[in-house]
């Protein structure tokens, strides 16, 4: 199930930003998370949509770069089935963090990160990081760091282009893949060192 | 030259470090030891501590210019034979990045000192004492962000009559 782990280190305007395709394939680890309304919002309840899972925080500039620019893929493509979910990294109060994300005009769903959700999404560290998953549930695309606008786009299109297959993965399974995933990223960085 | 020297060594050894903070193969801020520092009794002491940011790392100043930005802190636990009369920070340079190329940020990158001053009472037992504590940090590079993290600062001041 695993896609083969190859790195596409690609050099973008805004400097040298890994896209790992590794992930590719993996089931998204499922979750349920607090919204900054203080409701529980459960990733699974989105299957049949694609999902733009983006993790960021209000301390990261490069961020707050992207976020308008989720804002407006929401808004076109929202119609088609694109559901964007913001997840703060933050050690902030939910009322800064609502505060910031409603000056910049989300228009999306925020929701209240977890260190179990970034160990369970491979430990994301890097910020921002964004998962495209799939209307099946699986994770088409992980993009780390700042990128063009374009190829955000393009990653969305590729996402709502997915079937609505159901995974025959358990989550625990899940998980430990994409867990697995990250330490072999680790690994290979280290053996390119 | 001996500080130079010192920052080379601690950039050798605490790449190490880095990677088990989750930095991968970047190194974030490191720590030049400080020798022993002399102080008389009764008298005070400036003692500079110096920092490297790693080449492709920038980390905010201690006065970024946004509250939700994570300033640059060192705290320091001294024993009661001293105390810390003041700790002073560089000012931060205002630089553009590509990310945001309408804002300017205040950051240090490169190498950046803290100085901080210590002082004894005239009747402190002459002894060597340990100070210690940390610098926190957050850190990005021209991409994206490091959540914030500390580094062990310590070093030894020895009181003498």
């Amino acid at each position: 199930m695993l896609a083969s782990g190859k790195y596409l280190d690609r050099t973008r305007k805004h400097g040298t930003i890994t896209l790992v395709g590794n992930v590719q394939g993996v089931p998204a680890p499922d979750f349920t998370l607090q919204a900054l309304d203080g409701s529980q919002v459960k990733l699974s309840d989105f299957r049949g949509k694609a999902v733009l899972l983006n993790f960021w925080a209000t301390w990261c500039p490069p961020c707050k770069v992207e976020m308008p620019w989720f804002e407006d893929l929401q808004r076109q493509y929202g119609k088609d089935g694109l559901v964007v979910l913001g997840v703060a990294m933050d050690d902030s109060e939910p009322a800064t963090i609502a505060k910031f994300a409603s000056e910049l005009g989300v228009n999306y769903q925020v929701l209240l990160g977890t260190d179990k959700v970034s160990d369970d999404y491979g430990d994301v560290q890097y910020l921002p990081t964004t998962f495209y998953i799939g209307r099946d549930g699986a994770i088409v695309d992980k993009m780390t760091g700042l990128l063009d606008r374009k190829d955000i786009e393009q990653a969305v299109k590729k996402t709502l282009n997915t079937g609505d297959r159901s995974s025959s993965i358990p989550q625990n399974q899940a998980k430990a893949e994409v867990k697995a995933v990250a330490a072999k990223e680790v690994a290979a960085k280290d053996a390119t060192r | 030259m001996r500080r130079v020297t010192a920052l080379v060594a601690a950039t050798l050894l605490l790449a190490g470090w880095a990677l088990s903070q989750g930095f991968g193969d970047k190194p974030p801020v490191i720590f030049a030891p400080v020798g022993n520092v002399q102080v008389r009794a009764g008298a005070s002491k400036e003692v500079s501590l110096d920092f490297r940011i790693g080449s492709e790392f920038h980390i905010n100043s201690h006065t970024p210019k946004s509250p939700l930005l994570i300033p640059t802190v060192l705290k320091l636990t001294v024993p009661e034979q001293v105390s810390l009369a003041d700790i002073k920070y560089p000012a931060g340079q205002d630089v553009t990045f590509p990310f945001s190329p309408d804002e300017k940020l205040s950051v240090y990158s490169g190498d950046f000192s803290v100085s901080t001053v210590l002082k004894t009472q005239a009747n402190v037992t002459a002894g060597t004492y340990p100070v210690k504590g940390e610098l926190r940090f957050q850190a990005c590079d021209h991409s994206a962000c490091y959540p914030p993290r500390s580094i062990p600062v310590q070093f030894q001041v020895t009181v003498v009559k």
